[in-house]
């Protein structure tokens, strides 16, 4: 059911990229949702999956995307696994748990691109702090409503639901 | 066992991210020399292709959908303008071709007015009866234009009546096709004398034409100026029928030169009058 859900995230999450894409280009610069769906994901403390869960994400995001083939993988397989290590000693719970748990995970995301892109291609990101900043506002407000929208309708604390079944 | 077992994930973590880090390697090899996408990458394209494809679909079809309804509305507006456009156009097409005509027929008036020594004033016809009984029409002038009782009017394709009454800015015309009025005229082409007269029918009659006279259909009556009124040489009309009359003269009818049905503008002559003391002396 998980993986079900996860699919389903990570469709509507392409979905979302393309039609960014098409209407409002600019948009995705400001806006990750395969981040979304990685942390919604990993919040239920499974490592393996949440490890998954972050190179499939990242895969398909850099395969529509311009940049280097693997960089989102990385970075979104980092995050996860830092978000499902944390959740399976702490037990982070509600919105506002996850609205911190995206911010830090934007930051972590876009510094470990930053890093990356310094030294496989010798490239400063410009204007990347502005950049930061509001990707990281943008990211968690949507993330906060998606969460909320999926508690509503889903009828089942997500993470808790996951973190019946967690592994490690 | 169990420590080996909780590290794992961290194992398999650190395993994933190195072969991250070896694909990009190789992808930011590849992209240097020019190839875009690796297999890897294309793999991955062709299995979630079918939903940026659906997207591009969708959002095509709407795309053209909005645009549709765009140009649609945009159809709309130009055809709203486009019918303006022809009502102002047709109205303006309307003036300038009124004005055209105006343009004609007064500079033919005018070059007609001219040939007149006399005093000419130009008027408006503002009212036309010649359905009734009596064949009238109303003039824009009156006597302070120097209108006066008795000023032969006309236009430039000849005779068309005779002042008979003036108030100051309007006058009235008794036109010659009214069965009361009476015009001396004669036949150009041999001189006879004659009175042209309505016949009551809207149509103009010659008088007093004697029987043995050489009249011939065609031939053109002018005012002969010996009536007191109007002045010789003015187109009255042609014959178009003259038959032998009951008694000493012949029956003629005439067309007259002017279309009484279409006046707009007319000359009014000023001409000089014969005192009516003259006029009535006897010896």
């Amino acid at each position: 059911m998980r993986w079900l859900r996860y699919v389903i995230g990570l469709i509507i999450a392409l979905t979302l990229h393309s039609l960014l894409e098409r209407f409002f280009p600019n948009a995705l610069a400001f806006f990750n949702p395969y981040l979304i769906l990685v942390v919604y994901y990993s919040m239920g403390g499974n490592l393996l999956g949440a490890i998954l869960a972050g190179v499939v994400a990242g895969l398909v995001q850099d395969a529509y995307s311009g940049a280097i083939f693997g960089l989102h993988a990385f970075s979104l397989t980092f995050v996860a696994y830092i978000v499902a290590s944390v959740n399976s000693r702490v037990v982070l719970r509600g919105p506002i748990a996850f609205g911190g748990a995206l911010i830090g995970s934007v930051v972590i995301n876009e510094v470990v691109i930053y890093i990356l892109v310094n030294i496989l291609m010798k490239q400063k990101i410009g204007m990347f702090e502005q950049s930061l900043l509001l990707k990281t506002a943008m990211t968690s407000v949507f993330g906060i409503l998606v969460y909320q929208l999926l508690s509503l309708f889903l009828r089942d604390e997500p993470i808790e639901a996951m973190r019946k079944r967690a592994a490690y | 066992m169990q420590v080996a077992v909780e590290r794992r994930p961290t194992l398999i973590f650190l395993l994933v991210l190195a072969a991250l880090f070896i694909l990009m390697s190789r992808s930011t090899e590849t992209r240097v020399l020019g190839e875009t996408r690796t297999l890897f990458e294309r793999t991955v394209m062709t299995v979630f292709s079918p939903v940026p494809k659906l997207v591009n679909t969708v959002g095509q079809s709407f795309e053209d959908a909005y645009h549709g309804y765009l140009d649609m509305r945009a159809a709309i507006e130009d055809n709203r303008r486009l019918h303006r456009d022809v009502a102002q156009l047709t109205r303006d097409n309307l003036i300038l071709r009124r004005s055209h005509g105006d343009v004609a027929r007064l500079r033919s008036l005018l070059s007609y007015s001219e040939q007149f020594s006399t005093p000419t004033v130009l008027a408006d016809v503002i009212m036309l009866d010649t359905a009734s009984r009596f064949k009238s029409i109303i003039l824009n002038r009156g006597s302070d234009a120097g209108v006066e009782v008795n000023d032969p009017v006309m236009n430039a394709q000849g005779l068309i009546g005779r002042v008979v009454l003036t108030t100051r800015d309007l006058s009235k015309v008794q036109l010659i096709i009214d069965q009361n009025a009476s015009v001396g005229t004669l036949l150009e082409r041999t001189r006879r004398q004659g009175v042209v007269r309505g016949n009551g029918s809207g149509g103009v009659q010659m008088y007093y034409v004697p029987s043995l006279s050489d009249v011939q259909p065609g031939d053109m009556i002018a005012t002969a100026g010996i009536d007191g009124i109007f002045p010789r040489g003015v187109p009255v009309g042609t014959v178009v029928r003259a038959s032998e009359g009951k008694d000493l003269f012949k029956t003629i009818y005439v067309t007259p030169g002017v279309d009484f049905g279409s006046l707009e503008e007319v000359i009014i002559l000023h001409t000089e009058k014969i005192p009516p003391e003259i006029v009535r002396y006897t010896p």
